[in-house]
């Protein structure tokens, strides 16, 4: 089986750390640019694109893991494994925005629900579906922009958060996921849509409590700044495109 | 739109801020080398995250020195330059150029004017290398003001369109890096755009000039609201970021990513509530 760990050669266990070294470790020595005068560096080039690749993978998997909800990592492993997971919304394919894989990498959990629920009674929305699933989210915003007021139900507010999603519109994707919940509060894929999406910023927050939040600590940085721009302004014709803003920096 | 992306200076290593700086001041004495005074003035830190990020993941080679400047005129301080604090440089002249433009369409500036016309004339020989990027940028920005005219667009409209110029800013060369970078830039973009929708709402419903916030301003839970967008871009961003195998300075950028970018959105805030209560 395909580990891409082993092509990095570090165990399943490291940490981000331990894998980023041992990726620049590799790089550096596989590199097309490192490899110019090397007479073997169309074999260094096929290793690199290797490298690049496990690399890739490894990180698609921790950070779809860090958005917990949908199955997290474990998702991303079955997608991982020649696109088992249905959608593949990594592949860039034409019609999202510049490939997004949806929020956090694809959909897979949901392909094939839905279709014998008895939601799909309407072609469009049925076909909204299918474009989803395979990663089309600009024609699935089409279709299901083109249905009438009255026929939006929970159902069209949850592909229609997807399909916001695959193309990067994230305040419109948490609405409208929140709108089909509430349509149908005892949804559970509609709940866990909801839950994936604010799950992207529990993640952000546990980090950010690392780095400390900018109180009044701000203020000490910039009273020098402050001066900087300031003195800048002075001299370019009072207020300059020069960091201007400094000075709202109290 | 400028000055969002910088350091939260309590929570750094003294070391860390030294390094950052000079790849600031190495930023500057570019701009100086390559536009002038001019364009030295029209620095900012944005580009700095820009300089530190690419330097990490590529890892380019380095010159350190050291300058002195009109701003401080006895001090010496360190420098560092690399291809990318000149590529930092040619897009601070870039953006500049933009601000400027935007600044005098909207309000009419005159001195933004001038001040945008020298800069142009500076800025000529980056039509030629950055060509491609210069037409998509253009193309974007047309589709922006007119959106801003429109006033039935939404926030994502909005702040998508300046989240694609943000992305082209972020992309230094198309290789394998370049989609990690253009998806962490378009949610930087979109952070930032929220930002100075946020700081600019009351003005704006004052002045009646366009903000894609002012519809939900009168919402009771208004702030936890512009919170909840934030950190969902932010958080769309950084997922990006610790995807790229950055080692060098990263904790200088996580500083940036995970606090230094909400020191103004935080100022406004504080202003905001003392001024209700």
């Amino acid at each position: 089986m395909y580990d891409p760990y082993s092509v990095l050669g570090i165990s399943r266990n490291a940490s981000e750390e331990e894998i980023k070294k041992a990726y620049k470790a590799l790089s550096r020595r596989y590199h097309p640019d490192a490899n110019v005068n090397n007479p073997n560096k169309a074999q260094a080039e096929e290793k690199f694109k290797e490298i690049q690749a496990a690399y890739q993978q490894i990180m698609k998997e921790r950070t779809s893991g860090y958005s917990g909800g949908y199955g997290g990592g474990g998702y991303g492993r079955s997608a991982s494994q020649g696109g088992s997971g249905s959608t593949g919304g990594y592949g860039g394919q034409g019609g999202s925005f510049w490939g997004f894989g949806g929020p956090f990498g694809g959909f897979g959990g949901f392909g094939g629900q839905g279709m014998d629920t008895g939601y799909e009674e309407n072609n469009y929305i049925r076909s909204a579906g299918n474009y989803i699933r395979n990663g089309y989210y600009r024609e699935a915003r089409t279709t299901l922009d083109g249905m009438n007021e009255r026929d939006r139900n929970a159902r069209w507010y949850y592909y229609s958060a997807i399909a916001h999603s695959g193309l990067g519109n994230n305040v419109a994707a948490l609405e409208h996921a929140k709108r089909a919940l509430s349509l149908e509060p005892d949804n559970m894929d509609y709940r866990s849509l909801v839950r994936q999406f604010e799950n992207g910023g529990s993640w952000y927050e546990q980090r950010q409590a690392q780095y400390g939040y900018p109180t009044s600590g701000v203020g000490n940085l910039c009273a020098r700044w402050a001066c900087t721009f300031m003195l800048c302004n002075m001299c370019c014709f009072g207020g300059g495109c020069c960091g201007g803003h400094g000075m709202y920096y109290y | 739109m400028f000055g969002y992306i910088t350091v939260n200076k309590a929570e750094m290593k003294f070391r860390e801020f030294d390094v950052y700086q000079s790849y600031y001041c190495g930023i500057c004495r570019e701009l100086k080398r390559k536009y002038g005074v001019c364009g030295q003035i029209s620095l900012s830190y944005d580009m700095t995250f820009l300089a530190v990020l690419l330097t990490g993941l590529y890892e380019p080679q380095t010159l350190s020195g050291s300058c002195k400047c009109i701003v401080h005129p006895f001090e010496n301080h360190p420098t560092r330059n690399n291809i990318f604090t000149e590529y930092a440089a040619d897009m601070n002249i870039l953006f500049a150029h933009y601000k400027c433009q935007d600044d005098w369409e909207d309000e009419k500036k005159f001195l933004k004017y001038v001040y945008g016309r020298l800069l142009e004339g500076k800025s000529g020989r980056l039509k030629v290398i950055y060509a491609d990027k210069i037409r998509k940028i253009n193309l974007l920005m047309q589709d922006f003001s007119d959106a801003e005219k429109d006033n039935s667009a939404d926030i994502d409209t909005l702040a998508g369109l300046f989240g694609r110029v943000m992305a082209e800013v972020m992309v230094a060369k198309e290789d394998e890096w370049a989609e990690n970078l253009r998806r962490l830039g378009f949610f930087l973009g979109k952070f930032i755009y929220l930002c100075d929708a946020y700081e600019d709402v009351e003005e704006d419903i004052r002045k009646g000039t366009p903000n894609p916030l002012k519809l939900r301003y009168s919402n009771a839970d208004f702030e936890e609201e512009c919170r909840t967008i934030l950190t969902m871009m932010i958080s769309e961003c950084c997922r990006e970021f610790e995807k790229l195998p950055i080692l060098e300075n990263v904790e200088i950028l996580r500083n940036i990513l995970y606090s230094g970018i909400w020191g103004r959105y935080e100022a406004v805030r504080e202003r905001r509530l003392h001024r209700q209560t």
